[in-house]
């Protein structure tokens, strides 16, 4: 289960660890400079960014998943703010407040780009890159083995479940129908998955222990981590501009 | 009478990218064996045998029934399926109940079952076993709890997939015994196979499949009389077949024992 869209593009180029300043100064930026302008502003970079990765019609459906959640943000806000002062306009008795509307609209640009600036981090990196920048930076294996099982472990728990249904019902179990019907059918499908999890799961551990994971030397890696050019330079600007938008909040 | 009907079907996962297509065969009651290289679409076919997947065209019959009418438990008194790992089914704590689920299920009665149950798991040879926790078993003993929790449901059609995987000696002569006993009782019996020594030893009919399509169908020594095919898709010859022709014997062997008796006769 993974997000990242293979293409070959400027940004697919760039290291994982630059990614993951930027995607975190651009998801924080709007935070600490609470305007309208800035949120746009690096709302559009993470777009432009995404379509250079070629990679913008991914984020779309993620976007509309969390539509609702925006929307629904926009209209409490307008209603229900406790500074609204201006009424804008109104449905029969429903009135929609300016101050209000407007700051739904700028937490609506949050959470957009938000998701934009993660998207251009997710939808243009490997996961197994990323964990593995991770590690030469010092986070411990164990973790980054955590989390690269987590992301493998999910479609082959489907899977599995998937398998373990088609053996059910072929000993006539139905698995489909009334409440009752599922309730019953709920022990004969969830005991083989977590035996077989359990299973694997030590299978696994054996299998990793075999191959030195917990061996105490320096380990090297298979995969060369692709270093980008202007992977510091890029990183000094990123922070640079962070810890600007920190002082110009703090004395202006 | 017992029969699987399958007409003109075809099958695609995704779309444009066919798994199956256009197959067309009729299985009466000669046990049969479907051979082919990994990927040539044999689970998928016995997955649309057994109504766990449906044919986007075409229909397929079991006992008269079409499949795309039914529900999958609904078929299960009719077919049975062996499914490869046993791994995949087991959640109850003693032998004897993880194979009494399918007949249940199918409306036999707590004792009936229990008998069947028993009688199956005798006829593989583990009822010793009948009380044990099937994940204290072996693999290759817990594959054998899997079949005999199909045999138990009593189908009188029954696929088996891979069930030679992990046997040994002892486990192939087992099974091969066993499939002959049904095949003598009229049960319908399908397997798909990858050791060609006991698809020769044990079925009468052989299909080999390639790239969703079947290109080889007949009696199991007709099929593996056209050695050159059988190459061209990955495959090879029993042994048996491979030493009689490398002795440049005009006939095709299935067994040793074919092999030595004819010498035998010969001298």
């Amino acid at each position: 289960m993974t997000l990242y869209v293979k293409q070959d593009s400027l940004i697919h180029e760039i290291d994982p660890i630059t990614k993951v300043i930027y995607a975190f100064v651009a998801a924080l930026l709007p935070y600490i400079l609470p305007s309208h302008t800035v949120a746009l502003i690096v709302l559009v970079i993470s777009i432009m960014l995404l379509v250079v990765g070629k990679v913008f019609r991914k984020i779309i459906p993620l976007i509309g998943l969390s539509l609702f959640l925006i929307v629904s943000l926009v209209i409490i806000q307008g209603i229900f703010r406790p500074d609204n002062v201006t009424p804008l306009f109104h449905f029969g008795p429903i009135i929609f407040y300016k101050e209000g509307l407007s700051y739904g609209l700028l937490l609506m640009l949050r959470v957009i780009n938000l998701l934009c600036a993660f998207g251009v981090l997710i939808l243009t990196t490997k996961p197994d890159d990323l964990i593995q920048s991770f590690i030469q930076k010092g986070m411990s294996p164990r973790i980054g083995y955590v989390i690269g099982s987590v992301l493998q472990l999910i479609p082959q728990m489907s899977a599995t479940i998937a398998t373990i249904k088609d053996a059910q019902r072929s000993r006539g179990l139905e698995t489909e129908g009334s409440l009752l019907v599922r309730i019953k059918a709920f022990l004969p499908l969830i005991g083989p998955v977590i035996m077989n999890s359990l299973i694997s799961t030590r299978e696994r551990s054996i299998a990793l222990e075999v191959r030195g994971f917990n061996a105490k030397q320096k380990k090297t890696f298979l995969h060369e981590v692709h270093t980008y050019k202007y992977a510091k330079v890029i990183q000094a600007v990123l922070i640079l501009i962070f810890i600007f938008a920190i002082l110009w909040r703090i004395f202006l | 009478m017992n029969g699987i009907k399958v007409e003109n079907i075809s099958f695609s996962y995704t779309e444009g990218q066919p798994v199956l297509s256009n197959i067309d065969v009729h299985f009466r009651q000669e046990s049969t064996a479907i051979i082919g290289q990994n990927g040539a679409g044999k689970t998928t076919f016995v997955k649309l045998l057994k109504g766990l997947l449906k044919p986007a065209t075409g229909n397929i019959y079991v006992n008269g029934m079409n499949t795309q009418e039914y529900t999958v438990a609904q078929l299960a008194k009719q077919i049975g399926l062996v499914f490869q790992n046993p791994n995949d089914q087991i959640f109850k704590h003693t032998v004897i109940e993880e194979v009494m689920f399918g007949p249940k299920n199918i409306g036999q009665s707590t004792e009936e079952a229990r008998q069947n149950s028993l009688l199956a798991l005798e006829k593989i040879g583990i009822v010793h076993e009948a009380d044990k926790n099937p994940y204290d078993l072996s693999l290759s003993d817990r594959k054998l709890v899997s079949i005999a929790s199909i045999l138990a449901m009593k189908p009188p059609i029954i696929i088996f997939d891979e069930p030679t995987m992990g046997q040994d000696y002892l486990g192939k002569e087992r099974l091969k015994k066993i499939m002959k006993d049904l095949r003598a009782e009229g049960v319908l019996v399908l397997s798909i196979i990858h050791d060609m020594d006991f698809v020769a030893e044990t079925f009468e009919r052989t299909i080999v499949m390639n790239q969703g399509k079947i290109v080889l169908d007949g009696p199991t020594r007709e099929v593996f009389s056209h050695e050159q095919l059988i190459r061209d898709v990955y495959l090879e010859l029993p042994h048996a077949t491979q030493l009689g022709k490398q002795l440049g014997l005009k006939q095709t062997f299935l067994t040793v024992d074919e092999l030595i008796n004819f010498n035998r006769k010969k001298q």
